[in-house]
Parts: structure tokens; C-alpha cells; sequence
């Protein structure tokens, strides 16, 4: 897992208010129908801001930028976010 | 003529906490100064009036069909007539989607009692306009 994954996974862990561990959901699995309410969504997003030290811009400031663990990490990725390697 | 009903609930204890956490920041993410301002200062009322809101807004998104869009939140905009009554004014791609879908004017209530917020939305279907698979 990526540094950039396991961070995502945490800030879902902390504050997404999932029914499971972040760490058991895949890339793919859309965090709305496991229980990610929208407004749970905005305090993930908030956190992430200050995990990364970046800015979501307006035009990500929307429930599909955050529907699956995949998604997040390419929005992050264009926010210049690099990935490496775990 | 078809009516479309959308309907939902917030928690004012999770706005409270966001707004303890995150500040300023939450708030002028979510909501428009209008929004804002509507709400006042005081931290009770401001919760449950923001948590109402974010409910409409949520509502709302449940009306519009949002598959390969999703509008952003402050693009769907609660505002107070001057007769005191809430409405929903829809701006960018929220009012593109409306558009589209042949969605009218939305009427909307809005409410809160106990621990919850909740908001009712509900419009008319028109004529498509083009191209929606409503």
C-alpha cells in the first residue's frame, strides 16, 4: 500500500464514520454505498487538507470526488500529491 | 405531469462537531455567504439552520438525476424570500442539470426538531429538454 493510500485509509477511519476499517475496502469499492454519508464526506475531505497540506479547489468540492479510495487518490494526485511506494 | 419528491436528514450534532473541528473552513465550503448569513451567529441556531440547508442541498442531488455529473454543493443555494421563505436557487451545473431534465421550479420546506434537520424538495417534471434518460 502506497503512503498515499494508507493515509486516505486513515482519515476514513477517523473521520468517514464507516461500519468497517478502512484497510478492508479495495480501490474500487464505492464508500457511499458502505456507508460514507455526504456529510461525512466534507470532514474527510477537510482532513485530508490538513494531512497533505493542499487545497481542494471548487471544482472537487463534490460527492463524486470522493465515492471510492481511487477516486480520492487521483483528485490528490492532481493536487500534485505524489505517490510512492510502501 | 410527473412530480419528483427528494427528501432528507442531517444530524445538527455532526454540523456542530464539524463546525468545532474545522472552523470557518467547513462552513464557507458548504454553504454561500447567503446561506451564511442566513443562519446568524449564534452557534445553536447556526448549526441546526446550516445542518437544514445541507439536508435541501441533499435533497435536492436526490431529485436531479446526477449519474456522470454531480454538482458541487454550493451550486445548489438555499435563500430566503422576502417573505421569510426558503427556496432553492440552482447555479452552474446544478441549473445546467434542472435544465436538462426537464426539472421546474422546486418548492421546499424545511425543518428540525430534537437531534435532526430535515428538508423536503419537491418539483415538477416538464417536457425533457434533450437527450436525459430520466
Amino acid at each position: 500500500m502506497s503512503n498515499v493510500d494508507a493515509t486516505i485509509r486513515e482519515v476514513l477511519d477517523t473521520h468517514g464514520r464507516l461500519p468497517m476499517v478502512a484497510s478492508s475496502l479495495s480501490d474500487d469499492d464505492d464508500l457511499f454505498e458502505n456507508g460514507l454519508t455526504s456529510h461525512a464526506s466534507v470532514n474527510v475531505m477537510l482532513a485530508l487538507e490538513d494531512a497533505f497540506d493542499i487545497e481542494f479547489p471548487d471544482e472537487l468540492l463534490r460527492k463524486s470526488t470522493f465515492e471510492s479510495v481511487g477516486a480520492i487518490r487521483s483528485a490528490l494526485e492532481s493536487l500534485g500529491v505524489v505517490v510512492t511506494p510502501g | 405531469m410527473k412530480i419528483l419528491v427528494g427528501i432528507d436528514v442531517q444530524p445538527i450534532d455532526e454540523v456542530e462537531a464539524s463546525i468545532r473541528e474545522f472552523g470557518a473552513r467547513y462552513s464557507r465550503r458548504l454553504f454561500t455567504i447567503h446561506e451564511l448569513e442566513s443562519c446568524g451567529e449564534n452557534p445553536l441556531t447556526m448549526a441546526r439552520g446550516l445542518a437544514a440547508r445541507f439536508a435541501a442541498k441533499e435533497a435536492v442531488l436526490k431529485i436531479l438525476d446526477t449519474r456522470g455529473t454531480v454538482p458541487s454543493w454550493k451550486a445548489i443555494e438555499v435563500r430566503r424570500t422576502e417573505g421569510g421563505q426558503p427556496e432553492i436557487v440552482l447555479s452552474g451545473e446544478a441549473a445546467e442539470l434542472a435544465r436538462r431534465q426537464g426539472v421546474g421550479p422546486m418548492a421546499l420546506s424545511l425543518s428540525h426538531g430534537g437531534a435532526i434537520a430535515t428538508a423536503v424538495v419537491v418539483a415538477q417534471l416538464k417536457k425533457r429538454q434533450f437527450g436525459t434518460s430520466r
